[in-house]
């Protein structure tokens, strides 16, 4: 007996197959098998001390077998499945890939992160329309019909003597009229000016802000330090000078210049050599314009820039008018 | 408006300030500094006297010349027509490099030696202002020979470029913005002491009379001279090309150097032109033409009072009589004048229009001197003035105003000093308000915010410590703020579904709007002024722009172009709406490995898959456009909720062609119709769901719409959902197709059996025979 089971254990051994170990499974522990055969020639042994002898041999044989064949079985189905995968091997260098997703237009994107900066800062988020009528546009922000400062801005109008707004400062008449003050708003949008070259469109996008509050509660020192923090949340570590200027809504007027993000502030060619940028146009609010929506005994600064401007300065962009081409050469850029 | 530091330098003492410095001063008080350009005469180029000058034996157009260098005397050939004895020039030397890069040697010119360059202005890298050689004159102050010529103020000068604002018309002149900068360094002007009236010259009053008809507004003031051996000096030439400004007669250009640096408007007048025939006394005439401009006319009509100078009028001898005029009109009274009649301007309107200098006299006077110091001719003594007296505007402004509005603390001794050194009137102020006399040159000041400007500016807005806001929060989250959010959320997601965003004007050409057969503004509410005429009018659809844009993409060599932009249309009545538009053209996908780099072109499942991943499900129903870009049997309306909120169709072959594009898709939606609301979740069932696949024949034009509608009216609670999975066609089906469909059932209550399946498959085949007459295969 024992012979023909040493057999066995090296056939378990030397298996080469998971198949073929199912084979000598079936031909050692099936119903036909060699174990059952051995266990039915017990009956030959009358006396029931000798049939428990050979039943505890055999049984133990039964363990053993068991034992070797289930390592075994471990062990091939461990190579086989090791032989499967390499079998699935591939080369992954040949799956580097670019991206397919689509971008947003970074001119939009400036424009939300600009809203996000606002709105974090409890500015409220206000829209209008792109058809305005002149006392929006231009009487309440205090430029009559014949004031030399309208050369400034060259209009499209309609025959019905409507326009398409110059800039988003109607939003903040319109809001003026119909709420009562403080006022603390943004106004984010497309504005229109009746020129087209190298550096202007006939459209292009602003943000202005507006805060009023009682008189006397508002000041410059304010709109510095609001604009000073949102300069150097958009563009960094740069340095941010004011300029007076003029405007006819605002006075006392400023315009604000960031140093160069190009050259450091040492010069170059995007900013004609003066290491600055100009980004902003702000001031106190004139009386005029309070005047004009009906408010009295108040004070407010307002603010305004070119979303255009900022994306091109922040991004990089050399043409502006390659902004509405729907190009994607500069759109996959952005992905 | 360009200045150059030497000639600032003449109104106020700017020696101990260095350019930097100075440009810095500019920006900061609001005179922006466009361009900075400085002289810079090299090394080795110095002053000379022409001693002796003869011509070339050998060449017609050379002279030989000996020049005194102070230190010797050299031999030097000039090839200047205009180079003579006894001639201050400007001499390069041996080892000057010219700004062209050009060193300067000992050398022969025709066989005679030379030994240096007698300079041009082009040549030392000044402005081209004259002919030949450059004729030094004591214009240029004083100078010793020999010495180089970056040592002299006016060769080792500044040109500045300032952009003004359009309030600040007072500087437009060198005076103007000298006066400025009083303020801003708070140092005096100097002191120009003007000649008085020679009492022994003749008197204005025996050459000329002045009527006025009425009171116009304007201020005049008249000299007469007689003009003679006028010589235009070194400076006033350099000065007008620094400037840029060049004028046909030499009384002209000296008299615009005279407006340029005292910023009054002056004016030569043919003497002749105002007086009769035998008359020798010129009658001028102040008179309001038709159009209610102040004019200045004798028979025929001179000037236009702060408008222009009439031709006839001018000036075209060199000697002779003249009649000089000096004006003056309020900026807003010719602007409005000339906003509802708009009359040609003439080159002063610039000026004018933003406000000239009122000081009429004082400019007078300097023209005056200028014209004296450079010419031998007479004046007439005396004037005649026009025009009535000015009473300086009166502002209030307390400190408190002062600080309030800056946000700082200004010291009541620092306001006074800015006010009195801008030259306003601070004699009527106490120690607790200010009341500012605003002189009529600043007729932009008009209330307390722009006296309050004008000490911040002189203070230094830079110099203003900034201070946050301090406010009552509030919630500031409104419907346009979700509306922008609204508007993010979808854009990001059409960005993550591989599309680019594309921005297009809102303009559109109302000619392509109308071929392809789509609404255009009604006529009395279109563009009155479009900027050109592919911009014409407003669009009203966004998918032209975006064709457009695929046409481009597609010629820069893109295979696929997927592009989405969400942006305002208007309808034919302008009212403006949000709409959302997809294009998707070309490749379905990258060229790869998998594809076998031949990707298949886009189709219409591809392309509504990708819209509804953006924008969520929908149904499509078939639809007929209303314009002429979709292809015929590939258009759909998108329905959500049973609203049509959109349409989406292949674009017809032959937009396609015409554009030259390959297989595009697009669709254009209303964007404040897209579902973008909270949900709520439903109960789902904890039971196993199972499936049950049925093939239907039906008939090739039926629509699986009409085929929906019948199982959902005939479908028990059970039914989930279902959806078609195959579409099968061959000859044996003959004119009928089988559309193999796969219903997803389940419970909320237990698992289904075997009867309950049967029986809602029952009830729907039922329908589906008793209805539209369609069986199993």
């Amino acid at each position: 007996m024992v012979t023909l089971l040493k057999e066995w254990y090296e056939k378990i051994k030397e298996a080469q197959s998971v198949d073929s170990l199912e084979e000598i499974r079936i031909s050692v522990f099936g119903k036909k098998g060699v174990l059952a055969a051995e266990f039915a020639k017990m009956r030959i042994y009358t006396t029931d001390e000798e049939k428990a002898k050979i039943a505890k041999e055999l049984n133990e044989h039964k363990s053993a077998l068991m034992n070797e064949f289930t390592i075994r079985k471990i062990t091939l189905q461990t190579l086989e499945l090791q032989e499967a995968m390499k079998a699935e091997a591939i080369d992954v260098s040949l799956y580097s890939t670019s991206s397919q997703v689509g971008a947003l237009h970074p001119v939009m994107e400036t424009m939300d992160r600009i809203v996000e900066y606002f709105s974090s800062m409890n500015f409220a988020v206000k829209t209008g329309n792109m058809v305005e009528d002149d006392f929006n546009n231009f009487e309440a922000l205090n430029l009559p019909k014949y004031h030399p400062a309208r050369d400034m801005q060259d209009t499209f109008y309609f025959k019905d003597e409507l326009l398409l707004r110059t800039h988003t400062s109607p939003v903040q008449i319109r809001t003026m009229m119909n709420t009562q003050p403080p006022i603390r708003m943004i106004a984010p949008g497309a504005v229109f000016r009746r020129d087209y070259d190298l550096t202007h469109t006939p459209m292009f996008h602003q943000v202005e802000g507006l805060l009023v509050d009682e008189a006397g509660k508002v000041s410059f020192a304010n709109l510095k330090y609001i604009l000073e923090d949102f300069l150097k949340y958009m563009f960094g570590d740069i340095q941010v000078r004011f300029r007076p200027s003029f405007f006819p809504f605002t006075e006392p007027s400023a315009e604000v210049d960031i140093s160069c993000v190009f050259c450091k502030a040492k010069g170059c060619r995007v900013c004609s050599k003066t290491g600055w940028l100009e980004v902003l146009g702000c001031g106190i609010v004139d009386p005029n314009v309070f005047e004009a929506v009906k408010y009295k005994n108040v004070s407010g600064y307002a603010f305004g820039l070119g979303v255009e401007r900022f994306a091109m300065l922040i991004h990089q962009i050399g043409d502006l008018r390659s902004l509405f081409e729907g190009d994607i050469k500069l759109l996959e850029q952005f992905q | 408006m360009i200045v150059t530091k030497s000639w600032l330098n003449e109104w106020i003492d700017l020696s101990n300030i260095t350019t930097e410095n100075l440009c810095k001063t500019l920006n900061a008080i609001g005179l922006e500094v466009d361009s900075l350009t400085s002289c810079n005469v090299p090394k080795k180029i110095i002053f000379g006297r022409v001693l002796e000058c003869k011509k070339h034996p050998d060449a017609d157009k050379l002279n030989i010349c000996q020049v005194d260098i102070g230190s010797s005397v050299r031999q030097i050939v000039c090839g200047a027509s205009n180079v003579r004895a006894g001639l201050d020039v400007v001499v390069a030397t041996i080892g000057a490099v010219m700004p062209s890069g050009l060193v300067i040697k000992p050398v022969k010119l025709r066989g005679v030696d030379s030994e240096g360059m007698i300079c041009s202005a082009s040549e030392i890298g000044l402005p081209d202002f004259c002919p030949g050689i450059m004729e030094l004159d004591s214009s240029i102050g004083s100078f010793e020979l020999g010495k180089e010529l970056r040592s002299n103020f006016i060769f080792s000068d500044d040109v500045i470029e300032i952009e003004l604002t359009a309030n600040r018309g007072d500087c437009l002149s060198i005076y103007g913005i000298a006066r400025d900068l009083s303020a801003a360094y708070d140092r005096p002007l100097r002191n120009h002491k003007r000649d008085e009236d020679d009492d022994n010259r003749k008197g204005i009053g025996r050459l000329l009379h002045v009527n006025h008809e009425k009171d116009l507004d304007v201020s005049l003031n008249y000299r007469v001279l007689e003009l003679k051996n006028l010589r235009l000096p070194f400076i006033i030439k350099l000065r007008l090309a620094q400037i840029g400004e060049d004028k046909e007669t030499d009384i002209d250009a000296l008299l615009l150097y005279t407006t340029h640096m005292s910023g009054v408007i002056l004016k030569a007048y043919n003497y002749a032109f105002f007086c009769e025939e035998n008359d020798v006394i010129a009658k001028v005439n102040l008179k309001e033409n038709e159009n209610g401009f102040a004019c200045i006319a004798s028979r025929n009509i001179a000037s236009i009072v702060g408008v222009k100078q009439e031709d006839i009028s001018r000036v075209t001898y060199d000697e002779g009589t003249i009649l000089l005029e000096a004006s003056y009109i309020p900026p807003d009274i010719i602007s409005k004048k000339m906003a509802l009649t708009k009359l040609e301007a003439g080159p002063y309107y610039y000026r004018t229009s933003r406000g000239s200098e009122p000081d009429l006299c004082s400019g007078i006077a300097d023209g005056l001197e200028l014209i004296q110091a450079y010419s031998s001719s007479s004046v007439f003594s005396g004037s005649i003035g026009v025009g009535s007296g000015y009473d300086n505007t009166l502002i209030s402004v307390t400190k408190q105003d002062v600080d309030e509005t800056i946000g700082a603390n200004i010291s009541k001794v620092t306001i006074g000093k800015i006010l009195k050194n801008l030259g306003f009137d601070m004699s009527r102020s106490s120690a607790d308000s200010f009341v500012v006399g605003v002189p009529r040159y600043r007729h932009d000041i008009k209330n307390k915010q722009d006296i309050i400007e004008e000490i911040v500016r002189i203070v230094g807005i830079d110099n203003i410590p900034s201070k946050p806001f301090v406010f009552t929060e509030e919630n500031k989250l409104e419907d346009d703020y979700f509306k922008y959010k609204k508007k993010s959320i979808f854009r990001h997601r059409a960005a993550s579904c591989g599309f680019f965003e594309s921005i297009h004007f809102v303009f559109d050409e109302k000619k392509i709007l109308q071929k392809y057969g789509f609404v255009t503004i009604k006529e009395e509410l279109e563009l009155l002024n479009p900027i050109i005429q592919t911009l014409d009018t407003l669009r009203t659809t966004l998918m032209t722009g975006l064709l457009k844009a695929a046409s481009l993409n597609v010629k820069s060599g893109y295979k696929q172009v997927k592009l989405f932009e969400v942006g305002s249309i208007f309808n034919e009545n302008r009212e403006e709406s949000l709409k959302m538009a997809m294009l998707f053209s070309g490749d379905k996908e990258k060229e790869s490995l998998q594809n076998a780099g031949k990707p298949q072109k886009v189709d219409f499942a591809t392309f509504s898959q990708k819209v509804s991943d953006i924008i969520g499900a929908f149904d499509l129903r078939e639809t007929t456009t209303t314009h002429s870009l979709s292809h015929i049997y590939q258009a759909a309306k998108i329905v959500v909720n049973g609203e049509v909120i959109g349409e989406l169709f292949r674009v017809h072959p032959e937009v396609e062609k015409e554009y030259d594009i390959d297989a595009t898709f697009i669709c254009e939606i209303d964007f404040e119709k897209i579902p973008y609301t909270l949900k709520t979740a439903k109960k789902s069932s904890k039971y196993q769901s199972s499936n049950r696949d049925l093939s239907i024949i039906i008939p090739k034009d039926m629509k699986f719409e009409t085929i929906k509608a019948v199982i959902n009216n005939n479908a028990s609670k059970e039914l989930i959902n279902f959806y078609p999975v195959d579409k099968y066609s061959d000859e044996n089906l003959g004119d009928k197709v089988s559309l193999s469909l796969r219903f997803i059932l389940q419970s909320e209550d237990k698992t289904l059996e075997e009867d309950d399946i049967t029986s809602s498959m029952d009830a729907i085949l039922n329908a589906l025979d008793k209805e539209l007459g369609i069986g199993l295969r």
